[in-house]
């Protein structure tokens, strides 16, 4: 046998290991609802076909003195039932295992992944190509009636997409798969290195980081730490024409009706005190990348509330938000953000200490960062897929596993979903949330997963 | 399908209250919409966890207690009841932690805190408390918070045997303290031997065979 190839975690995405928890296992899922039931060893085939192409998945995560590093395994990837809590941990210390997992239950198709391996776009291709290789299998005779041309057409539709991931000439070798994304940007282009020295900190972030009290949503923890999730579908036009109405985008919308969602379900909430959210952006929208590993920058936007009560309105927060993320989504913060990250991945001090120091910096790191959020979104955008594969699928969902409240979304075709997790076992804040929604007049559908032991013990 | 008359949204799955503010929910109507979360049980339960500690250092304080007071009619060992509390606690969190691997959760326990507490005897010039009354002590627990925690964490019963055989055979050492001579109190040892062999006894008469089957699997060569 060969030896091994392997590639050392970078530095970015080594925070995911280190803020990991048992509440928090950094897992994300992805989930698709099909027209009909999900056939197991139809599932298995398309797995096994997409593996093949996506080396990266065939990464296990090992432990070295000074970094973690990812190896190329020959493990194959197993289709399972839905036995698991959602998002559980997918990475023990100590064990050969795959990053990822793929499992189903009715007519939905799941996809967890740990996020030390990639971010949500990154895993979005890989689960893309899982749905459309499973629908050429389940629905062949779809596909047969197509006459020459729109089979030409969806071929070529498939390869674009897969063109995204892979140069056309060669199948990437594993070193190169699981190369971090800036080590790759930076080997296209050197010179984005080179300049971090005049690197500096956007003034008004300094000057909002004085004495400000950010407000945190307190409850009780689930029994065994499994994520408490609310999913709520909603008919994406309705959702959207509210957000133009405020004349804001999606995102910053749902986020709007989020924080007033938390400042309504917060039993002893201090007028005046800050609402602190996290929105990532994908970094691969503003600088040419086609790695699949992380490569997306958080950005913090904050709404102080009125100190005299009650005067907080969606249309005041929705614009205070756009204010804050259309400044520090310019091409310079941007920028700015991204030497920090080559910085933070080139600097020598990072290459000398032993994994657990830097594993205990970042969980220090983390903590500071936690304590100045309240929520955090995250919105993957629209997905679709070629005809006629597009008509098979349903709707789509996301979610991840949280330290604290969090809401992902994602749309297909006319439905768009916004899934909360949190680990506590109060959903005061989804209530309101769905309240606000309901009010204006949106249809909503609400599932949940059950938390607790009198929930799970009644009979059904 | 169902639906909350107070946050006016349609609800999925079988729940009899809303899911978001614990309304009774309107009568279904035709189609059900099925939930698509499956009802997975609880892996452990903090609560019940933190219920039953708490009350066992209760209850066993008050037992040193009254031992100390009623029979011994002296306070002096009020340290080691304490540090008894403290390793059943310790224990419990850590075979919690370890679960996914409760042979080296137990060896792991059993062992580091044995040596701690033999090094401590030996800091403090050796009056051989340590295997007098700390290891014996150890073991005894280790064994008794084991049958706390294969319980809590829903254990079956082939993931446990051969550690529960472990934790009965490593509390067999101190018939060795007691050849010796190392002990000043032969009361401890003698305990933790005849609860070693009491465990032993009935794991290998209800689970002898389990522990044939799993002694062979993991020993393949």
């Amino acid at each position: 046998m060969n030896r091994k190839k392997w590639v050392r975690l970078d530095n970015a995405s080594n925070i995911f290991l280190a803020a990991m928890t048992n509440t928090d296992t950094k897992v994300f899922r992805m989930s698709a609802e099909l027209t009909d039931s999900v056939d197991p060893v139809l599932l298995q085939r398309a797995l096994d076909e997409v593996y093949e192409n996506y080396v990266l998945y065939h990464s296990v995560l090992r432990r070295g003195f000074f970094w973690y590093y990812l190896e190329e395994s020959d493990l194959k990837p197993k289709v399972t039932a839905d036995v698991l809590p959602p998002c559980a941990q997918v990475y023990h210390f100590d064990r050969r295992e795959l990053l990822f997992r793929v499992f189903h239950n009715q007519n939905r198709i799941h996809l967890e992944l740990f996020h030390a391996l990639s971010d949500g776009t990154g895993a979005l291709w890989f689960f893309e190509d899982l749905l459309k290789a499973y629908i050429m299998l389940r629905h062949p005779e779809a596909f047969a009636g197509l006459n020459a041309a729109a089979h030409d057409r969806l071929n070529h539709q498939l390869e674009d997409s897969f063109a995204h991931y892979f140069r056309k000439d060669k199948k990437q070798n594993f070193t190169d798969a699981a190369q971090s994304a800036i080590r790759s940007l930076a080997k296209v282009s050197q010179s984005a290195g080179k300049s971090h020295a005049q690197k500096g900190v956007a003034p008004d972030e300094t000057k909002q980081k004085r004495k400000l009290r950010v407000h945190q949503f307190r409850g009780k923890k689930t029994p065994d730490n499994r994520p408490h999730v609310i999913e709520l579908e909603l008919p994406v036009k309705d959702v959207l024409a509210l957000a133009r109405e405020q004349q804001t985008s999606l995102t910053l919308y749902l986020a709007a009706v989020y924080m007033l969602a938390v400042r309504r379900a917060s039993p002893n909430f201090q007028p005046g005190s800050a609402l602190a959210v996290s929105v990532p952006v994908n970094l691969r929208q503003f600088f040419p990348s086609n790695s699949a590993r992380n490569f997306f920058s958080t950005t913090r936007l904050i709404y102080t509330t009125d100190a005299n009560g009650e005067a907080d309105e969606i249309a005041a927060i929705g614009r205070t938000l756009k204010e804050q993320f259309q400044q520090q989504i310019t091409p310079e913060s941007l920028e700015d953000k991204l030497r920090t990250l080559i910085a933070f991945e080139y600097s020598p001090f990072t290459r000398m200490v032993f994994r657990p120091i830097k594993d205990f910096v970042l969980k220090l790191v983390n903590y500071v960062s936690n304590r100045n959020l309240t929520i955090a979104i995250s919105n993957l955008g629209k997905v679709a897929f070629p005809e006629p594969i597009d008509g098979f699928i349903g709707k789509m969902y996301f979610h991840t596993s949280a330290v604290r409240p969090q809401f992902c979304a994602i749309s297909h075709g006319d439905h768009l979903t916004v899934s909360f997790t949190s680990p506590f076992v109060e959903s005061t804040i989804e209530e309101q949330f769905v309240r606000i929604l309901t009010d204006a007049g949106v249809a909503v559908t609400v599932a949940a997963n059950k938390v607790t032991s009198e929930d799970l013990e009644v009979e059904g | 399908m169902k639906h909350c008359p107070h946050c006016n949204a349609t609800i999925k799955g079988d729940w009899e209250q809303c899911p978001l503010c614990q309304t009774t929910l309107d009568e279904a109507t035709k189609p059900v919409l099925a939930d698509p979360y499956p009802k997975i049980p609880l892996r452990f339960n903090k609560e019940i966890v933190w219920k039953y500690l708490t009350l066992m250092s209760f209850v066993l304080i008050i037992a040193f207690l009254l031992i100390e007071l009623i029979w011994i009619g002296r306070m002096e060992n009020l340290q080691l009841a304490l540090f008894g509390i403290m390793s059943m606690w310790l224990s419990v969190l850590i075979l919690i932690r370890k679960r996914r691997n409760i042979a080296k959760g137990i060896v792991y326990l059993i062992v580091s805190l044995s040596l701690l507490c033999i090094y401590l005897d030996y800091l403090s010039g050796w009056s051989g408390w340590s295997t007098t009354y700390a290891v014996p002590i150890i073991c005894s627990f280790a064994i008794v918070s084991l049958y706390i925690a294969v319980r809590l964490v829903k254990l079956g019963v082939r993931d446990y045997v051969l550690y529960l055989l472990t934790a009965a055979l490593l509390g067999l050492l101190p018939a060795l303290f007691l050849t010796l001579d190392w002990v000043t109190n032969s009361l401890p040892s003698s305990l933790s031997v005849m609860m070693s062999a009491v465990t032993l006894v009935i794991i290998l008469l209800y689970h002898g065979g389990e522990i044939w089957r799993e002694l062979e699997k993991r020993m393949h060569v």
